[in-house]
């Protein structure tokens, strides 16, 4: 039902191509600040071969990048391995209603009831114990080693890039500069409302630790706070607000015509070092809804579409003396969408013991995400072993299949 | 954390010389201001220049007429077509977007910005706002016109600029106040308007407390009365222009002191006075020092300048010259909350940007609340760091923040630290900025940083 709609919507008149006035029109911001870097792929005329007709139904990405490092033993639970509870007495306690079962033992986190069903519907493939082959411990460094997808960090060069390049296909990142994921492609544009102007919660909770020692900002900041209407409650559904807009804004732009091949998202917050049942709570329900939103938006291209999300790293087995979790390794990525055959989870278990973890703290990776990525590329827009090489020099793709063959 | 984290850091000196009383430091600046800051600063007490191609008072009066004009004559005749000589109808607003860039824009490069600090305090001193057409590019013509070439000398020279420049004129009416008693207000009923002369009184000389009662404004009011504007139809040429038959006649009293009636230099020696005045020194001097040094300037501070004042005549770059001199003008505290365009300028400079849109600068101090030439009254922007304090201040400068995070997330958090701060920052801010969850957010914290914030 949507896509037609939409597009009706949105591409009126004689318009052959989706102005970049309609495109801000539709994508709903006052675009003052909108940055426009010299490739406009919507102004492009189409060269490929698939061409316009199949436009709808074409296959399409989504990357959505966690920025901060999402503990994966509070998403994805590993609630048969006895070692979990004794690990993390308090934060095993600390859901707010029953986990949502997965196969194998493991439960998903409860905020997540949108991905649960999609598990129910085969279009989700959790992956348990992965990692991006990153062994340290910053954040910058551990995203643009993610982003980068080279088994080092190249800031002129990411993953995602090369993977459209292969095959001339375009991009467009919801974010003020391009990120790394996607450098070095000409087809690459970038969008961010600037109305949307709450700088995001995360930033704020930064802020506030910032300030603690310094009383004159500290009081300004709270009351600034409690004006925005930003206190307790209301935090969460503005937050979910911001990320919701943003998947919706991203949904119209891939079904509208010549809309880009993939988009790629961030949402911020995952560095939980305190609070974290709480706050998790929260992030992971702003993540849900923005994915439900992502797929009622894109209609039926969902069935062509699948997600990707993933973090730059994972968090200690063991939970903190300040009910959180501190800088790990493995972490869970999330393959979904109506192109993906879902229902498993993937990835082998490593196990909790001491002797099982990475320097008697971390998560064991067992599986690599470029593995996984690789696999999605190759199948889902059917790249050659070739192109895949180009894409991921380091890591060939795994054997399993994760996409269905196209009807 | 420890004991020391918890106190306010304070500052080494090349870092209170490029960040107290410059735009803050670009690449390379500190080490400069390390080795001599005292030297550094006072070597840096230069003119200003502005882009020449900017149009001056002349040039945006007479397009303004030319406007008027040619509107006119368009509502006549629906046909008519002036073909390169048409004035576009955004003439002026233009004029007041490209000024208000070139300032900024030379701000952030400057490797004398101690100078436009300086030059942005009088800018301030003497405010004059965009109000409408005419004014939208008239008020920028203003520090260009009056203020840049008397920076560095005398302030009774500015003075006389400031009040003879059609841009104050105009924005406080004198060029329509016409003593009751001139020719002009016998033969066709104009009259006195002491606008102006209040606020040169109140604001720009003696200060609010200072020893002057309504008489005074009305004396300087008729001193001054005549002080006019061409008109671009009846008279050649723009800009100011005495006219004699709009002068109060008769002698003026003004503190005390009585002034012969001789034309235009009644006024003008009323206004010499006004500028030599012990009170004048004693406000401008207290200005100087609560902008530049501290929201309680010590006393001994205040003393010495204004003993340079009254040795030099009001010698301004002597004045700041004692000023940095001073020790008490080092207080190793950071005693100052940024304004916006200190905010915004010191941030492009930590960056080492060259090139800023003139829209994100539109944008930015628009919603950091100092728009250029628009700060609605002739008091201009409060320098009070109450001010800018507030909540709701805060807030946009922390959106502020997470935006230029996103546009500048690529540079390196660590240089622009040394670069800006020489990495003098408390252990609890380093660390708040170098475990961000993200660049962009890295970014943010420093920018929003006490020792950033502060100076």
């Amino acid at each position: 039902m949507m896509p037609n709609n939409k597009r009706s919507n949105v591409n009126t008149g004689q318009e052959k191509t989706l102005s970049r006035r309609k495109f801000m029109q539709m994508a709903g911001g006052g675009m003052a600040l909108l940055t426009i870097p010299g490739a406009n792929i919507f102004a492009r005329e189409a060269t490929r071969v698939t061409g316009d007709a199949k436009q709808a139904g074409r296959p399409k990405i989504v990357w959505v990048m966690l920025r901060g490092g999402l503990d994966s033993m509070h998403t994805i639970v590993p609630e048969f391995d006895p070692q979990y509870r004794k690990l993390r007495p308090n934060l095993s306690a600390s859901f707010h209603s029953p986990l949502l079962p997965l196969a194998r033992g493991f439960s998903l986190h409860p905020s997540l009831s949108t991905m649960h069903k999609w598990y129910q519907q085969k279009s989700l493939l959790p992956v348990v114990a992965v990692s991006s082959g990153y062994q340290e411990r910053s954040h910058f460094d551990a995203q643009d080693f993610l982003e980068s997808g080279l088994g080092n960090i190249d800031h002129d060069s990411g993953w995602l890039a090369r993977a459209i390049a292969v095959n001339n296909q375009s991009a467009l990142a919801v974010s003020r500069t391009v990120p790394i994921s996607l450098r070095s492609a000409a087809n690459v544009d970038t969008w961010f409302p600037s109305n949307l102007k709450d700088g995001d919660q995360s930033l704020y909770s930064a802020l506030q630790d910032l300030y603690q020692y310094h009383p004159r900002m500290n009081e300004s900041l709270q009351s600034g706070l409690k004006v925005k209407g930003l206190v307790d409650d209301d935090i969460v559904t503005r937050r979910q607000g911001n990320f919701m807009q943003l998947c919706k804004s991203a949904g119209q732009i891939m079904v509208a015509d010549k809309g880009p091949d993939c988009v790629m998202l961030e949402l911020g917050g995952w560095d939980t070092h305190n609070s974290q049942g709480n706050r998790l709570d929260r992030q992971l329900k702003q993540l849900d809804d923005g994915l439900a939103t992502l797929q009622s938006t894109l209609g039926q291209q969902w069935q062509q579409t699948v997600v990707m999300i993933a973090t730059e790293f994972g968090r200690t087995a063991k939970e903190n003396g300040t009910a959180g979790t501190d800088h790990g390794t493995a972490s869970g990525m999330f393959i979904a969408g109506g192109a993906v055959k879902g229902g498993r989870v993937l990835g082998s278990w490593p196990g909790l013991k001491t002797e099982q973890l990475l320097a008697g703290r971390d998560l064991m990776p067992t599986s690599n995400m470029f593995g996984w990525i690789g696999n999605v590329l190759a199948e889902h827009w059917q790249l050659s072993e070739q192109q895949i090489a180009q894409i991921f020099p380091h890591m060939k793709p795994y054997r399993e299949s994760l996409i269905q063959k196209p009807a | 954390m420890s004991e020391q984290n918890m106190k306010t850091h304070s500052l080494n000196r090349a870092l209170i010389a490029t960040n107290r009383f410059g735009y803050g430091a670009r690449q390379g600046e500190m080490q400069k201001a390390q080795r001599d800051p005292k030297g550094w600063v006072i070597g840096q007490l230069k003119t200003v220049e502005f882009d020449p191609s900017l149009p001056g008072s002349d040039e945006v009066l007479h397009a303004f007429y030319q406007y008027q004009q040619q509107q006119r004559k368009k509502k006549s005749n629906q046909n008519i077509d002036f073909g390169d000589d048409e004035i576009p109808k955004n003439f002026s607003r233009k004029t007041l977007q490209n000024a208000s860039a070139d300032g900024l824009i030379r701000s952030i490069q400057s490797s004398d910005s101690v100078s436009w600090r300086l030059l942005d305090f009088f800018s301030n001193h003497f405010s004059v706002t965009a109000n409408n057409r005419l004014m939208a590019g008239l008020a920028t013509t203003l520090e260009r016109e009056a203020i840049a070439p008397n920076l560095i000398g005398r302030f009774e020279d500015m003075l006389l600029a400031i009040t003879k420049h059609p841009a104050m004129l105009m924005y406080l009416n004198n060029e329509r106040s016409f003593g009751p008693n001139s020719l002009a207000a016998k033969k066709r009923g104009k009259g006195l308007n002491e606008n102006l002369a209040r606020e040169i009184l109140e604001l720009h000389t003696l200060g609010v407390d200072g020893p002057y009662s309504q008489q005074d404004v009305i004396e300087l009011a008729k001193g001054i009365s005549g002080w006019s504007v061409k008109h671009p139809k009846r008279e050649e040429g723009n800009g100011f222009v005495f006219r004699n038959y709009g002068h109060e006649p008769g002698k003026r009293t003004l503190l005390g002191r009585s002034y012969r009636q001789n034309g235009m230099s009644q006024g003008e020696q009323m206004l010499r006075d006004l500028a030599t005045h012990p009170a004048t020194a004693k406000h401008i001097c207290r200005k100087l020092a609560f902008h530049f040094v501290s929201e309680n300037p010590p006393k001994s501070l205040l003393d010495k300048m204004q003993q340079t004042w009254r040795e030099t005549d009001g010698n301004i770059k002597s004045v700041m010259t004692t000023l940095f001199r001073a020790d008490e003008s080092w207080i190793a505290e950071p005693q100052k909350f940024k304004t916006p365009r200190e905010f915004v300028i010191s941030s492009y400079r930590a960056f080492g940007i060259r090139e800023v849109k003139q829209n994100s600068f539109r944008y930015s101090l628009n919603n950091l609340g100092q728009q250029p030439f628009n700060a609605n009254s002739p008091a201009g922007y409060s320098d009070k760091n109450e001010d800018w304090l507030g909540p709701s201040a805060l807030m946009a400068r922390i959106d502020w923040s997470a935006m230029v995070g996103g546009y500048q997330k690529w540079q390196k958090i660590e240089k622009i630290l040394s670069t800006s701060l020489g990495s003098q920052v408390s252990q609890h801010t380093y660390n708040s900025v170098m475990r961000a969850e993200s660049r962009e957010q890295s970014i943010a914290l420093f920018l929003m940083s006490p020792e950033f914030q502060w100076r």
